[in-house]
């Protein structure tokens, strides 16, 4: 042994050491790591602290309400419950001379829809729907004289909702509609009798 | 001489007639050959579409109820009428329109 050798710590001061570390991983233990891991909270600093919310369970996401569907919703006050996304549709339509054609999307009772139209002419118009059930007459909604049109729509009865425009004039309109609702399908009905699906997309595409 | 329902009619707008649905037919062009039941209509695609017509049958111009004898040949018209196909068709109103460019 050399007079330059460290002094090494005495057994007491070791053991006072050791002592001290031991209660301040107590208290470490007790007020922040209990309450924020376990919901523990004996010295009520994970309250204080905000601790607790930590170790919260997760909240359990709901289903959809009974007998929603993804057309078909519950209505729960001022919100029309479904069970999966909305649909948009973004479509183009030439309007010969003379010509008409009507555009209708399927829609449950209650269903919604918002829509967005404009024509590069005057047009006759008519807003309407048919009704799923026969022996029902069809319900105009709106047969105003328009060049555009803006709006939101509820279905009053399960059947078809749309459209029917005429050309009264002898240059070609072009029509655009945009539209996004929980419909079905969407139909364009030519006056030569013709019938054209039109392709949605979800929201979720 | 006019009968009594284009007599009537002859008062109204045409904003007031029905508007047709999809289950009518429309056909519009130059008129290629008029007898006294039928109305050849040549379309923009070429196809002249043979069409009946009777009593019944509506014709204007100009929002205003005309005479048969007003079907001419060449003059453009739009044509509603019901059928099961464009091969045979009955017409409910023939209307004389300017000529499309």
């Amino acid at each position: 042994m050399t007079a330059q050798d460290p002094e090494l710590p005495s057994a007491r001061k070791l053991l006072t050491t050791t002592l001290v570390a031991l209660v301040v991983a107590l208290v470490l233990l007790v007020a922040f790591v209990l309450p924020a891991e376990y919901g523990i909270d004996p010295l009520h600093t994970g309250a204080t602290l905000g601790l607790k919310a930590l170790s919260a369970p997760v909240p359990k996401a709901e289903p959809p309400p009974a007998g929603a569907t993804m057309y078909k919703p519950v209505i729960e006050g001022p919100v029309s419950q479904y069970a999966a996304a909305y649909k948009t549709d973004v479509v183009e339509l030439k309007l010969g001379p003379y010509e008409y054609l009507e555009y209708k999307y399927r829609l449950e009772k209650d269903a919604n829809m918002v829509f967005s139209w404009a024509a590069s002419g005057d047009v006759s118009h008519d807003f309407h729907g048919e009704p799923d059930v026969k022996g029902m007459g069809e319900q105009s909604y709106d047969k105003k004289p328009r060049r555009e049109g803006f709006g939101a729509f509820r279905a009053p009865f399960a059947g078809i909702h749309g459209w029917f425009w005429e050309n009264p004039g002898g240059e070609t309109i072009t029509i655009r509609l945009h539209s996004s609702g929980f419909y079905e399908s969407a139909t364009e009905f030519r006056s030569d009798r013709t019938r054209r699906a039109h392709e949605l997309k979800s929201v979720k595409d | 001489m006019m009968t009594r329902r284009q007599q009537l009619l002859a008062f109204l707008p045409l904003g007031v007639l029905p508007l047709v649905g999809h289950e009518d037919f429309r056909v519009v062009g130059v008129v290629t050959k008029v007898t006294a039941k039928t109305v050849d209509v040549k379309k923009k695609d070429g196809k002249v579409v043979a069409i009946e017509w009777n009593k019944q049958t509506i014709f204007t111009r100009d929002k205003t109820v005309v005479p048969s004898s007003a079907l001419k040949v060449g003059l453009t018209v739009v044509v509603d009428a019901t059928g099961d196909s464009e091969d045979e068709l009955l017409a409910e109103n023939i209307r004389i329109v300017p000529a499309v460019k």
